[in-house]
């Protein structure tokens, strides 16, 4: 009886360990999985273009400086069949936005890949991770 | 029993946080998979009309990046039931797969460098959609990843003896009762067969077997036959790709800013 | 000895014969081109196809001049010089664009480096439209199902999908290097009226035509006979035209038994070097 339990219990471990949160084949070369955080600020600007999106946001950081942070995405066809389109971008520019991203392995400042976020205007959490193929 | 309470609590905590990681993709589903659709369409020659817009899992719409997918929506087969064997590599092309560099793997991977995927990747690792427009005389495959088509010839032509090395090959297609059969070859020495570093020589020949069992349903099935790297031909699963609504984007592959920051990190691992 | 050479020769001729006479119908004898050989304008053909819906078939691979023949001027054919061009000036007048005054200044502002950087066939970005009808000496390949015409570009090996329904324009078009189209059929002729550009095309590769967001591209393609292409594009930009300007009507010729051929720029290092000249020069 413990044996199965234990033996599920192994398997569950397993799966929670094989499953990266945000795991993308370029994220683990350039991004560190393990400096993830919460970022809360105003967005500046889109870039719709391929093979990332990029957007930006102003940030304070705890000594109250506000720096402009680069967040990249997915490819946009990701993000459009998602439902996250380049208008709902352009329509919250200047508002409060919630990102959840991955800083750069090589200590490049105030950029980060981002995984999820969600327009202070409608709460919807989005997908921005990057694609895992 | 005190010694079991940490492991009943282990047990616990693990299912619990499944269950949380899975609440943001549990049911309700709002992406299902896709039901057949009755018949597939045929050509007025009689012959399976492969055309639709075309989407690499079972939901006929993008699965990537969203909440409330059903699982069994994802992907292009389940390998339980269609188990893809893994490619049988000569020791040498292991070898020589093993022994690239994290940063050169990455390179290599055409999402990075923006290069085609080329056949047969284009099938077999694309997450993006693909169009069929299939007439009597011809077969345009459209790959919405970056913006790329092919086009098949079917009113007999001659096959060049020996083709230019392309991305996608030089296609010599046949009908096999409703199954569309492309043999190709001569490929661009700088694709992948998968992103993981299969490589291929310039023996390269694939095989394509299209079917279309229903409305819905398109199975692409491939063969990687490369004698200098296999040491036996390799079969894929049967892949399913699913009717979507049409919507094809424009992919272009204009800013690539990493490359150069792995360029570095190249030099970083050449220099330990 | 001689018998069997001459038994060869026979057989070698018989097998030509059986070669050229016995390709499968659908697949046509290419147009060759060689020295000695006079190229001209290529004949009418007699009436372009039909679709099965009544509209003429725009299917085929096109060349954007008149001789039917990819690259005659490079074959040592004696080519008729009026053949290479896509109309004839005498009879059918393009006028220049006219540019307004800001536009006239920036596009003379741009140096040698900045102009060469513009150009499509050296930074390898998608020609785009209308560039791809006016500025494209490579070729078209169309494929039209009903409701349905793709284009498939040979120069970047990019492709085109034009719903031919009459569907509107999206109420938020995205800037795409070949518009958002909305098209449908006006009798014979096929017109498709085309909004929301990325901003980092040309119109043409003449003094780097550049344009602006309210860049508005009609193309206007129909198939007058069997061998030709007709396309007439219309170019309307507010902020940069002091008027919409019209080409003149340009023929596209049918090319047989030959294929599009890939072309992906793959090897482009020149563009970072022109970079650099560029922030010399400065």
């Amino acid at each position: 009886m413990m044996a199965r339990i234990l033996g599920a219990a192994a398997a569950a471990l397993v799966l929670l360990v094989a499953a990266p949160s945000s795991a993308h084949h370029s994220f683990a070369a350039e991004f560190d999985g393990s400096k993830c955080r919460d970022f809360t600020g105003t967005l500046t600007k889109v870039e719709w273009a391929n093979p990332h999106g990029f957007f930006y946001v102003d940030i304070k950081d705890p000594d109250g400086k506000v720096n402009n942070w680069s967040f990249q995405t997915y490819a946009l066809i990701t993000l459009r069949r998602a439902g996250t389109t380049r208008e709902l971008f352009l329509d919250n520019v200047g508002k409060e936005v919630f990102v959840r991203g991955c800083l750069a392995r090589n200590g490049r400042e105030h950029y980060a890949a981002a995984g999820t976020l969600k327009f202070a205007s409608d709460g919807i959490l989005r997908q921005m991770g990057q694609l895992q193929d | 029993m005190k010694l079991h309470q940490p492991l009943i609590i282990l047990i616990l905590v693990s299912f619990v946080s499944l269950t949380a990681a899975a609440q943001q993709d549990g049911p309700p589903y709002t992406v299902k998979p896709l039901p057949p659709g009755g018949a597939p369409p045929r050509l007025p020659d009689g012959h399976i009309d492969f055309s639709g817009h075309w989407l690499p899992n079972g939901a006929g719409q993008g699965v990537s990046g969203r909440f409330g997918v059903d699982p069994a929506a994802r992907g292009q087969f389940d390998p339980k039931v269609t188990p893809e064997p893994r490619p049988a590599f000569q020791p040498w092309a292991a070898a020589k797969i093993k022994s690239m560099s994290p940063t050169e793997l990455e390179l290599s991977r055409s999402s990075v460098n923006c290069m085609p995927r080329g056949l047969p990747a284009i099938w077999l690792q694309n997450p993006y959609s693909t169009v069929i427009v299939h007439t009597p005389k011809m077969m345009a495959q459209l790959y919405e990843v970056l913006n790329n088509w092919r086009l098949v010839h079917l009113d007999g032509r001659p096959v060049p003896k020996n083709p230019e090395p392309w991305f996608h090959g030089t296609p010599n297609p046949h009908w096999e009762g409703d199954t569309l059969v492309i043999e190709s070859t001569g490929f661009d020495d700088r694709t992948y067969i998968q992103p993981n570093g299969w490589f291929h020589s310039d023996e390269l020949k694939v095989t394509e077997r299209y079917s279309r069992p229903s409305m819905n349903y398109l199975i692409v099935e491939i063969t990687v036959d490369d004698p200098k790297v296999l040491e036996r031909p390799w079969k894929s699963a049967p892949r399913r790709w699913t009717l979507g609504n049409g919507e094809v984007y424009e992919f272009y592959c204009t800013n690539n800013k990493e490359l150069e920051e792995l360029e570095k990190l190249k030099e970083l691992e050449a220099g330990k | 000895m001689r018998l069997h050479i001459r038994a060869a020769a026979a057989a070698v001729a018989a097998l030509a014969f059986l070669y050229v006479f016995s390709l499968p119908a659908a697949a046509q004898r290419p147009r060759t081109a060689g020295p000695g050989q006079k190229v001209g304008i290529l004949e009418p053909g007699g009436p372009a196809p039909r679709a099965s819906d009544g509209h003429p078939d725009l299917t085929g691979m096109w060349w954007p001049n008149r001789t039917g023949i990819p690259h005659a001027e490079n074959t040592g054919a004696d080519v008729d010089r009026a053949a290479l061009r896509q109309f004839d000036p005498a009879k059918t007048p393009e006028a220049p664009p006219v540019f307004l005054p800001e536009a006239a200044a920036k596009m003379k502002a741009l140096n040698a480096t900045q102009r060469e950087l513009s150009k499509l066939s050296v930074n390898c970005i998608p020609r785009g439209l209308p560039a791809i009808w006016l500025s494209n000496t490579y070729a078209v390949q169309l494929v039209q199902t009903p409701g349905l015409l793709v284009q498939l570009i040979e120069v970047l090996n990019n492709f085109r999908i034009i719903h031919t329904d009459g569907r509107p324009h999206p109420k938020y078009p995205e800037p795409l290097y070949h518009g958002n189209p909305s098209a449908k059929w006006e009798g014979d002729t096929l017109v498709i009226d085309s909004i929301g550009f990325d901003p980092s095309t040309f119109v043409s590769n003449n003094g780097s035509w550049f344009h602006s967001d309210e860049l508005r591209v009609i193309e206007r393609i129909s198939r007058p006979s069997r061998n030709y292409l007709q396309i007439q594009i219309t170019v309307e930009d507010p902020k940069v035209l002091a008027r919409p300007w019209t080409s003149a009507p340009r023929h596209w010729t049918l090319v047989e038994g030959e294929d599009v051929h890939e072309y992906y720029c793959t090897n482009n290092p020149d563009v970072d070097e022109f970079q650099k000249l560029d922030s010399q020069g400065k």
